[in-house]
């Protein structure tokens, strides 16, 4: 099957799932989220039959110009995987999220305002499908402006909250102005190279004055810094995760922030291999890792609330993946720096995505986010306790944990590279992570709960918990199923 | 374009922009970004885009902004209350906009210029040899013409067509959007 097939199959599917819940009178949405992640289940199970041109060079469809917009490497899998998975699994939280989500949406008795919650992240997904297969700049503008706009539709979904409405206009507008940047930066990098064709950039012999270009590389970075969340683009991070619904923020954190590294690596690669960019640009990646990870971490110390404490952990991972993109290793090493950075975002978005599963189950339960809404957590479900320590420890890097792989391979790469700065920053760093993720641990088991009320997980919570945890505990000494998709 | 028109409609785009935030009523703003518009479609017909600068007039300041006012006038928008700007905003906002300015100009006095191929009858036809002979486009070429629907046509439908159809995807997402963030139910 030609790889397009799967994004005309994710189109295919969100434009059915709009027209089914329009013209479906039933009362509950849920259905429309549990067809959905079915749906795409179907779709990542069809990514393996997938192939490219070069498999079927004689092909009619082989020869199409389609393909100079599209491209189907490992990478481009890895990360279509990737969409695909994060996006079922926020879907899924979605569905156990519903009680909430109608609450604040209009008829707060009736689900009757969420049908479209479940169709929209089916299309950020196609959007992210496209970004990995990017090879144009224009196309990867467009596939990126369809995700962001997805976004701002997801994350102001509950308009009867303020919070999530504030959140919604905030992200509008940084994004908007991180778009700006982007279209900017790439205005000049055409205007130097006469082209958007990646392929094509990676010929810049020709090019005697690389000050335009390097002016358009960092305008692009500055714009694809804002989908990544580093520093200094990341102001908008801690309030639009806090404001937004628990799985849209779910899905920024690990989605949108997937999204926004495979374009990177793509837009990045060719200018690492010309010896007159590599040089500026390996280094505004080190000032760009080394100042997201001082902040990151060094601002999530003193946080009362648990959303808002895990959106400056998702700035401090951004930072431990710059750091992997600073070291600047070429694709043909065994450990070279796009590989760690998937197997990275492999982890994160196992541990992540478990820990805002519990955080939805927590704020529907007892009503709030903040650290002390986990107050006794060990007495009341120890079971949950457990999962939810075993999946912060992963964050904080702890050894036999999937992050502990992750933080490991990232410092291998920096020593490598010989970034002492950026390897000193990151030892702090990572310090910092495991004092304030051992913070809530230290609030599950320690503290006694201010209620007695045990939280009761839906069924899709539970297995879904149950599978990430054991996955992160799996992955812990045994990688090497990542290591086999990226390979 | 000579560079005097190059000055006066990016003059005419950079007050029209200060005035859209200058104003604090609604209307004059809107007509505002309206004689933006106008500017910047001077631009794209001074370097031969005719047919984006048509549309940039006809579609943005005839239908998108009219719709704008007419909406604006509808809502009956009161004129925005002046706030005390406190110093440290703006002079942040202003130290950025000056360091962004100061390395733009250093760049562009180390950048070399770059002229636009003249549109003569010799750089048509040669670019004629890209299309279908028996064609209308590369007929037009031929004859000196610049037939540049046809070749918008042309990229955007064969090139062009996956970031087309993404768009087309995009545009849907949004209307959606539009649906879910405002429409009531009936109860």
């Amino acid at each position: 099957m030609p790889a397009y097939y799967l994004e005309a199959l994710t189109v295919t599917l969100g434009i059915f799932l709009l027209m089914a819940e329009a013209f479906c009178s039933c009362k509950s949405k849920a259905w429309v989220g549990v067809t959905a992640a079915i749906g795409l289940t179907v779709i990542f199970g069809l990514l393996f039959i997938s192939i490219g041109p070069d498999t079927m060079p004689q092909a009619d469809w082989a020869k199409w110009p389609l393909w100079n917009f599209y491209q189907f490497d490992g990478l481009a899998k890895f990360y279509k995987g990737f969409a695909l998975i994060c996006t079922i699994l926020v879907l899924l939280m979605a569905v156990d999220f519903r009680k909430i989500l109608s609450r604040f949406t209009e008829l707060p008795d009736s689900e009757s305002g969420t049908g479209e919650f479940y169709a929209l992240p089916v299309f950020a997904c196609a959007g992210m499908m496209w970004l990995a297969s990017a090879k144009d700049l224009a196309g990867a503008f467009v596939s990126l402006e369809l995700v962001t706009v997805t976004f701002y539709i997801l994350v102001a979904y509950m308009r009867r909250n303020v919070g999530s409405l504030e959140a919604g206009v905030k992200y509008l507008i940084l994004g908007a102005l991180s778009t700006g940047f982007l279209v900017y930066g790439i205005a000049w990098v055409y205007g130097t190279t006469e082209t958007m064709s990646l392929e094509k950039l990676a010929h810049l012999e020709h090019i005697t004055n690389p000050t335009g270009l390097l002016f358009g590389i960092a305008l692009v970075i500055v714009g694809l810094g804002f989908k990544m969340g580093a520093v200094p683009m990341q102001v908008w991070i801690p309030d639009v995760y806090q404001g937004a619904p628990t799985p849209v923020t779910a899905f920024l954190s690990v989605g949108s922030k997937a999204a926004g590294f495979i374009l990177t690596i793509r837009f990045l690669e060719p200018f690492l291999h010309s010896d007159i960019t590599r040089g500026p640009v390996l280094t505004i990646l080190l000032i760009l890792a080394s100042a997201t990870l001082l902040f990151g971490n060094l601002a999530a110390i003193p946080q009362t609330n648990f959303k808002r404490l895990l959106a400056y952990s998702s700035i401090a991972h951004a930072g431990f993946l710059l750091l992997a993109l600073a070291a600047g290793k070429d694709a043909p090493a065994d450990l070279s720096s796009a590989k760690v950075v998937s197997f990275y975002l492999a982890t994160y978005l196992l541990m992540t995505i478990g820990v805002f599963f519990i955080l939805a189950q927590v704020r529907i339960q007892r009503d709030g986010e903040t650290i002390r809404d986990f107050n006794g957590l060990g007495k009341t479900n120890p079971q949950l306790a457990l999962a939810l320590t075993v999946l912060l420890a992963a964050l904080a890097g702890v050894p036999l944990t999937a992050g502990f792989w992750g933080k490991f391979f990232v410092f291998s790469l920096a020593v490598d590279a010989k970034l002492w700065i950026g390897i000193g920053i990151a030892f702090i760093s990572a310090a910092a992570g495991f004092y304030y993720y051992f913070n809530v641990i230290r609030a599950m088991w320690w503290f006694s709960p201010s209620k007695d009320d045990v939280i009761v997980l839906p069924t899709i919570s539970k297995i879904c918990i149950s599978v990430l945890t054991v996955a992160v505990l799996v992955i812990g000494f045994w990688p090497q199923p990542i290591w086999a998709l990226l390979h | 374009m000579p560079s005097y028109l190059f000055w006066l409609f990016s003059t005419v785009m950079l007050i029209g922009g200060t005035a859209v935030i200058a104003f604090r009523n609604p209307v004059s703003s809107a007509l505002s970004v309206v004689t933006c518009f106008v500017g910047l479609a001077g631009l794209f017909i001074g370097l031969s885009a005719f047919f984006v600068g048509v549309i940039q007039i006809l579609v943005y300041t005839g239908a998108v902004m009219v719709l704008f006012l007419f909406i604006i006038m509808l809502l009956d928008l009161k004129d925005e209350e002046r706030r005390a700007n406190s110093l440290a905003p703006v002079a942040a906002g202003l130290g950025l906009v000056i360091a962004f300015v100061v390395q733009l100009i250093g760049i562009l006095s180390r950048s070399p210029d770059k002229s636009l191929p003249p549109l003569d009858h010799a750089t048509l036809a040669s670019a004629a040899a890209d299309y279908l002979p028996s064609g209308k486009i590369a007929a037009s070429l031929n004859q000196g013409k610049l037939p540049d629907v046809h070749l918008i046509g042309h990229t955007l439908f064969t090139q062009y067509n996956l970031p087309l159809q993404i768009l087309g995807v995009l545009l849907l997402v949004a209307t959606v959007g539009v649906v879910v963030l405002s429409k009531k139910q009936a109860g």
